[in-house]
């Protein structure tokens, strides 16, 4: 361990905090703007943060305590390792050869299993009822997440993020397995949004349904630990499809021959409008256009609908390789 | 065996409602398999009240009983008031009762839209709505001088004159009306999440809500062809021939769900504005009070004996008034019948056998009125025991035993 | 997959949001301030949205016009007015009223010499910015000012 990778593991989290905090905030600036709203200024979730870790954290009666206090920072930290993984424009991952795409995967499930565990812990009924749900959304995009990253791993021969993120995966394959590609990147776009439990598979935290289901009992730093883990995943998952699909750097677009800082400035700037773009794309347009689906329908389109895109998508990428 | 039920309280106070009320849901899974609702939190003894005021005072508190149907009662009341009293209200009066009646309807039925939208999530079609709800409302502060609460009626006629401004303000608000309401339908009834959820949710089938005496557009949507302004026309409905809409004539099939009471609101929004334009149009000329002096009105009320029942098709169904006068300025007996009474009880055969995420739309799907509906409050006797059902029921025979006595 | 709402929402985005603003963006540290600095003109503030003609406000009372018959008091649903036997006058409760302008209707007014017509006493403004404290405040009772000087 060099102390670059302790620079490193030590910046990119506070960094992707940031970020992550930045990107709700224009999240919800957009989206109030796309219902003829004002909306709250950028800054809002960071005051947001400040003010849950004031306040105090209640641990309800009949909760098993330890874990219901535990799952909260699970969560964060595993939000935190998952960016530890996203090379972040040229820059490599911290954790580069320390795991890869299956890590990231089961990152992004640890998160979701540590709030429906925190759910089931909290002893309540709307959080046992958010925390099924959660389990059974869990299960139903669970499968067309994994088509995604085998296709990956079909094209590269290789699990490897940095490896994917160097050349462009449309530059290597034929124009057969470019349609599946395509239709893989549909596919982790409709995971999004029930990834990231935002409308219209926000079912777990149904709001009018069961008043914010595993979420419910949760307050104080508990409940800023989970809101900040949520930004971040937002953003690392944004992230994670802009490096699978749009690695493109800006000085191989138009050709330019920057070095030293310069070039790590605009290459940052450049990925970080890419994430923003794939996030407004995939989050606020899809969460202010549909309602909430029922558990059930939910279930039924990622099974039947979004498991057909992706195998369909598998299927030409393995014939055209 | 193990316990594979649990308990899920809604309310009184739940992100679902928007007034207290409580659903006791015994869940398995996402199914319900028991539920029970309670009610009398809103209870505010408003109907006792009215019995110590003069008449005209009652008349304005029954437009407090609920905040969106701030006409529906005063309408309700005045009619009854006027059946029982003997005045009539000339006929300019009856034509803008009518107008601002319908002007209410629009609101409403607009607000109905914006909650059902926000009760499955859709928070983006609710801001919509409920921007394009704007324009009434700030037609009917134009008119009457407040957003809600007009204090527009009185008995035998209205308060407020419709001046040649405000016609055309109407006129304008006509026309937008119209492509909004085009605009609502196009949205509404097209997008996919919204039928996804709100197609076969809250099912009535046309005996069933017979059997629960439902009103209004709920009725409505399982084929009844029951409208209060079509089987007992009253004031300006009597020159219009109002006709129930009823899903059959729209698209030829009953489903009786969730989607068809949207369907027939949106389409009840365009026969209210087709209501209006002919009233608009045949606006008669005149005085808009029968009788203009309130003491002289009250001394009237003080000099008859009477009484009578009389209904108004509210937004959300009828609601049915009773007054009796004897020789006080004001009503001695004050009874109201709110449409949310009768369609509440729809709730308990509805929810079994639903998903957890159905309740929210069961619940508002009939467009809830707890304050309105909240007419008993718990009985104690002086030792803090609360009353039985059998001993308030016996209670009730010999009150209604009394009334029979005075009444021959 | 492209719906309705998605259409809807984009232009939308292109319009003004339709939100009537809060008079200043941010919660003053110091209200009083804060109005001294818009006296004085340096600060803008957003006005509130203007009040149709013929709007039911705050009671207005003129107690000179005030002949003292209590038809008010009479019609009045809320039990606002109060009779001062003293002076004759009515006290009015502005946090208890339910600005339903009955009591405009039922005035008779007085008319005072060289006038053609008697005017009411009582009238409705188009104040309706009453948010208190207290509901006893001087803002939210309207009486004659004798009244408050005697201490009756």
């Amino acid at each position: 361990m060099t102390p670059e990778t302790i620079f490193y593991s030590v910046a990119f989290p506070l960094l992707g905090v940031f970020l992550g905090l930045v990107y709700k905030g224009i999240d919800r600036r957009i989206s109030a703007r796309l219902t003829s709203r004002i909306g709250p200024p950028i800054r809002q979730p960071f005051w947001d943060v400040g003010k849950l870790l004031l306040k105090e954290t209640i641990v309800p009666k009949n909760a098993i305590a330890w874990l219901f206090n535990a799952m909260p920072i699970l969560a964060f930290a595993s939000s935190l390792t998952l960016l530890l993984y996203i090379p972040f424009g040229v820059l490599k991952a911290p954790l580069e050869g320390y795991g890869d795409l299956v890590v990231i995967l089961y990152l992004l499930t640890l998160q979701s299993l540590a709030m429906a565990i925190g759910g089931f812990a909290s002893g309540s009924p709307f959080s046992s009822v958010g925390a099924q749900r959660e389990m059974v959304l869990m299960m139903s995009y669970e499968m067309p997440l994994a088509t995604v990253i085998v296709g990956f791993a079909l094209i590269y021969r290789s699990f490897s993020l940095t490896t994917i993120a160097s050349t462009p995966v449309w530059s290597i394959v034929s124009p057969l397995a470019a349609f599946g590609v395509l239709l893989l990147f549909v596919a982790l776009l409709t995971v999004t949004p029930a990834e990231l439990a935002k409308l219209p598979f926000d079912i777990a935290e149904a709001e009018t349904e069961i008043a914010e289901g595993m979420l419910a009992e949760y307050s104080g730093r508990n409940l800023a630990l989970f809101y900040l883990s949520d930004a971040v995943r937002g953003f690392a998952m944004a992230a994670i499809e802009v490096v699978l699909f749009f690695p493109f750097t800006l000085s191989s677009i138009l050709g330019l021959s920057l070095t030293g800082f310069a070039l790590y400035a605009v290459e940052a700037l450049w990925f970080l409008l890419k994430v923003l773009i794939i996030y407004l794309l995939a989050v606020t347009l899809v969460r202010t256009s549909f309602g909430r689906f029922k558990i059930d329908q939910a279930s039924r389109i990622f099974w039947v609908h979004v498991n057909l895109v992706a195998l369909l998508g598998l299927a030409l990428i393995w014939v055209g390789v | 065996m193990a316990k594979s039920t649990y308990y899920i309280p809604v309310g009184p106070i739940h992100p679902a409602l928007k007034e207290p009320i409580r659903v006791e849901a015994e869940v398995e899974g996402e199914k319900i398999v028991k539920v029970d609702v309670k009610r009398g939190f809103a209870h505010r003894g408003i109907e006792y009240m009215g019995m110590k005021r003069n008449a005209i005072q009652t008349l304005y508190l029954s437009e407090r009983i609920c905040g969106i149907c701030s006409i529906s009662h005063p309408y309700a009341f005045v009619i009854t008031a006027e059946k029982a009293l003997g005045i009539e209200a000339p006929p300019r009066a009856q034509y803008i009762r009518t107008i601002i009646a319908e002007l209410e309807r629009i609101h409403s039925h607009i607000l109905w839209l914006g909650v059902i939208a926000h009760e499955m999530g859709f928070d983006t079609l609710l801001f919509w709505t409920w921007k394009g709800r704007e324009k009434v409302l700030d037609l009917l502060e134009f008119i009457t001088g407040n957003r809600i609460n007009y204090s527009m009626y009185m008995i035998g006629g209205a308060r407020r004159d419709l001046k040649e401004k405000h016609i055309r303000a109407i006129k304008d608000a006509i026309d937008y009306y119209w492509k909004f309401t085009e605009h609502m339908k196009e949205i509404f009834l097209s997008d996919p999440v919204y039928k996804a959820r709100t197609r076969n949710v809250a099912k009535v089938s046309k005996d069933i809500a017979l059997k629960l005496n439902l009103v209004g557009p709920i009725a409505r949507a399982a084929g009844i062809r029951m409208d209060v302004r079509q089987d007992m026309p009253y004031d300006a409905y009597a020159d219009i021939d109002v006709r129930a809409v009823v899903p059959q004539d729209i698209v030829g099939e009953v489903y009786g769900d969730a989607y068809d009471v949207t369907m027939v609101r949106i389409y009840e929004i365009e026969q209210s504005l087709d209501i209006i334009e002919y009233c608009v149009d045949n606006l008669p000329e005149g005085k808009i009070l029968a009788i203009p002096n309130y003491v002289a009105l009250l001394a009237k009320i003080r000099r008859t004996k009477g009484e009578a029942i009389g209904a108004h098709e509210a937004p959300r169904g009828e609601v049915i008034h009773y007054l009796k006068f004897d020789g006080r300025d004001g009503p001695s007996v004050w009874k109201v019948i709110a449409p949310s009474y009768n369609n509440i009880n729809s709730w308990g055969p509805l929810l079994i056998g639903a998903e957890v995420a159905d309740i929210p739309i069961v619940v508002a799907y009939i467009d809830p009125c707890m304050c309105c509906n909240d007419r008993v409050a718990v009985v104690k006797t002086k030792d803090g025991n609360e009353l039985g059902y059998t001993e308030i029921r016996k209670k009730c025979l010999e009150k209604t035993e009394k009334i029979r006595r005075e009444l021959k | 997959m492209p719906t309705k709402v998605m259409f809807l929402i984009l232009k939308q985005l292109l319009e003004k949001p339709f939100t009537n603003p809060f008079p200043v963006k941010h919660a003053p540290k110091n209200v009083t301030e804060l109005i001294e600095k818009v006296q004085k003109g340096e600060v803008q503030i957003n006005p509130p949205v203007p009040v149709p003609e013929g709007f039911r406000g705050k009671l207005h009372y003129d107690p000179e016009r005030c002949i003292g018959c209590r038809l008010c008091i009479m019609v009045c649903p809320a039990d606002a007015m109060e009779w001062v036997p003293e002076l004759k006058k009515i006290r009015h409760y502005v946090s208890r009223c339910m600005f339903c302008a009955l009591c405009v209707d039922v005035c008779p007014g007085k008319k005072f010499p060289g006038e053609e017509k008697a005017v009411k006493a009582l009238s409705m403004s188009e104040e309706f910015l009453l948010a208190d404290y207290d509901k006893y405040s001087d803002n939210l009772i309207e009486e004659p000012p004798e009244a408050k000087e005697k201490g009756i």
